[in-house]
């Protein structure tokens, strides 16, 4: 068994990275839902990125959850990767990011099934990216002081600030999305204006 | 009341071969039950599938809906399916110009319920459904004519009421399918055709209740007496609806073949030109229309076709370019929105005509609609922008002197008064389409 701290510091460095990643899958994920294009990339491959950061998120998570159980200077029972509130250590800031593994877990088992799900069943388990989140960020700062501060203060804030953001465009884009019945109207009364030549 | 069950023969009298109408009663008024089994007896049933099929092609019955396409072989290419096919009868014509199905399910209600019954009997189908609008006087007549055929044992299978939304494209085949189907009534891309994978992926018979209605007929009194008016190539009566030009008119049954003068009153009331075929159809000069008859034998070589049976005369003094911008609008409203060349397509052609008629339009309007004619012509899922743009060029090439009054900012009409029906309201909402 390994001692000393190297376990506990990558358990901690791991967790960050996680942070960092899910943060950056979130926005994605929200570029991908409202059809958006990044420089460069063609749209297809939007999706893949949001895809493969996920799976890159899921083994730093696997890192980060098996050191923390390995080292052997605080106490968290395997199961308490699994049920809630069940760890001896940080019993609730634990239990805290146990509930977002679980979250992350049915939408990442629902989405490698997807060929075999309808759709709207993939569609309403996926929304729990959202429930998710903020789970994982609470968890974050409230079993680690080292968010708390400095640097990675910053760092929490302005992923946590880029998701936000990404929310906020979303739900504007959604509102301002022309549904499909009106689009006919409007070509219309576009084509009026400009004498139908553009 | 429930009216009683005879047995007896079905006084024949009543229906001499060339004796029209044929459809729908001669003291128009509505056919009860009663009415209807002293008149025709009761359903005659085949006791099998395909059984009547052969009938059906000696009396070279088509579709009654536009398409003119054989009866007998959409009913063999539905039997010939694997699964049990759904039967629907269409009756929720979209053409604001028509209303022939309208009258006939008020009038008839129980040849079409008759036919609808046959043509499931006949490709051995499991469910049968009646499509039409939300007219609620028109529900309330059908179920309870339902009712009346459930009591007297009439219905082998029990018809379930679907109601259409009040869009142009509604009556589509595959848009009805999907609103059969509980969703929006929606245009989808074919194939797979409707007859092979329709309502929740059955093979799926769709019949204009019409063409139900000549069904029930023939099966009764046999092809001979079906094909004793109309022409050899085609044969039997159809329901028209006719506008006069002195603004009269309605829903009449017509042998195939009568001329279309007569059925306009052409020389008594003049036109300045005539639609045939709805607003998918199709403008002819009243030299043109003067000559020939209500048949696509004549039409067919003029770029028209029969379609639903609309025969509209424009009044001399109105202006073609101006009715014809009112019907483009109309339809280009009418779009669904999901095909590029619709969406796109239409809404310009319809603002460059829309200008022609207010001679607002550029130099170039001309050559633009004729140029954007041809780029949506047969480029949609479902034929909405080829229809558009067979009346606008056919618009384009009777009025062509009225196009060059206008280009020199003049109009040869002494009204701007509308004449062709257009509904009011345009689609907004999602749920406008269900």
């Amino acid at each position: 068994m390994i001692t000393g701290t190297a376990l506990w510091y990558a358990s901690r460095a791991t967790g960050v990275v996680c942070l960092v990643l899910f943060s950056l899958v979130a926005i994605l994920g929200i570029v991908v839902n409202r059809q958006g294009r990044l420089p460069g990339l063609p749209r297809f491959a939007v999706t893949g990125l949001h895809r493969n950061l996920s799976l890159l998120t899921v083994a730093f998570l696997g890192i980060h959850i098996v050191t923390a159980i390995a080292d052997g200077y605080v106490h968290i029972p395997w199961f308490s990767t699994i049920l809630p509130f069940t760890s001896g250590y940080e019993r609730f800031w634990i239990g805290v990011g146990t509930v977002a593994v679980d979250l992350v877990a049915a939408v990442i088992i629902t989405s490698l099934l997807r060929d075999k799900l309808k759709p709207a069943v993939w569609r309403a388990l996926h929304w729990l990216s959202y429930a998710s989140y903020p789970v994982a960020v609470v968890h974050s700062m409230g079993a680690s002081k080292d968010l708390r501060s400095g640097w990675l203060l910053a760092l929490t804030m302005a992923t946590v600030f880029g998701v936000v953001t990404a929310i906020g465009y979303r739900v504007n884009d959604a509102f301002a999305a022309v549904s499909r019945p009106r689009r006919v109207p409007l070509q219309l009364a576009g084509a009026d204006k400009t004498g139908g030549v553009r | 009341m429930t009216p009683a069950v005879r047995d007896t023969a079905p006084a024949r009298a009543n229906v001499g071969a060339a004796k029209l109408p044929r459809l729908l009663p001669a003291s128009r008024q509505p056919m009860e039950l009663e009415d209807h089994l002293k008149a025709h007896g009761k359903t005659p049933y085949r006791g099998g599938p395909r059984m009547l099929i052969h009938t059906i092609e000696s009396a070279d019955l088509t579709g009654r809906g536009g398409a003119a396409f054989p009866t007998h072989r959409k009913l063999t290419a539905v039997a010939d399916q694997k699964g049990v096919p759904v039967v629907v009868g269409n009756g929720a014509e979209g053409e604001p110009a028509s209303d022939k199905d309208k009258v006939l399910l008020w009038s008839s209600p129980h040849l079409v319920l008759d036919g609808l019954q046959l043509a499931a009997e006949s490709v051995g189908g499991s469910q049968v459904h009646l499509y039409v609008h939300r007219h609620p006087e028109l529900l309330r007549r059908l179920r309870s004519a339902l009712a009346d055929r459930a009591t007297a044992g009439l219905d082998r299978i029990a018809v379930d009421l679907v109601t259409a939304p009040p869009r142009f494209l509604a009556g589509e085949e595959s848009a009805l399918a999907s609103r059969v189907e509980g969703g929006a009534a929606l245009p989808r891309f074919t194939p797979p055709r409707i007859y092979e994978r329709g309502v929740h992926g059955a093979p799926t018979l769709v019949q204009n209740v019409e063409t139900l209605a000549h069904l029930a007929l023939i099966s009764r009194y046999g092809p001979a007496w079906f094909r004793a008016i109309g022409t050899e190539a085609e044969p039997g009566s159809m329901l028209a609806t006719v506008r006069l030009a002195n603004g009269t008119g309605g829903v009449t049954e017509t042998a195939m073949g009568t001329p279309i003068a007569e059925l306009l009153k052409l020389t008594q009331h003049p036109a300045k030109a005539v639609l045939v075929g709805g607003y998918h159809g199709a403008w002819l000069s009243p030299e043109q229309a003067g000559q020939i008859t209500l048949s696509n034998a004549d039409l067919r070589p003029l770029g028209a076709a029969v379609g639903a049976g609309v025969l509209a005369a424009l009044p001399t003094d109105r202006c073609g370019i101006v009715e014809s911008a009112r019907v483009v609008r109309y339809l280009a409203l009418e779009s669904a929105g999901q095909c590029g060349p619709c969406l796109n397509g239409l809404p310009r052609i319809a603002a460059t005509l829309t200008q022609l008629a207010d001679h607002r339009s550029a130099p170039s309007a001309r050559t633009d609609l004729q140029r954007w004619s041809t780029l949506v012509d047969r480029r949609g899922a479902c034929h909405h922008p080829d229809g558009t743009v067979r009346f606008l060029r056919s618009a384009l090439t009777v009025f062509a002197d009225e196009v060059a009054l206008h280009e020199a900012g003049r109009c040869s009409a002494g009204t701007t008064e509308p004449f062709l029906p257009i509904p009011a309201a345009a689609p907004a909402y999602e749920e406008d389409w269900s």
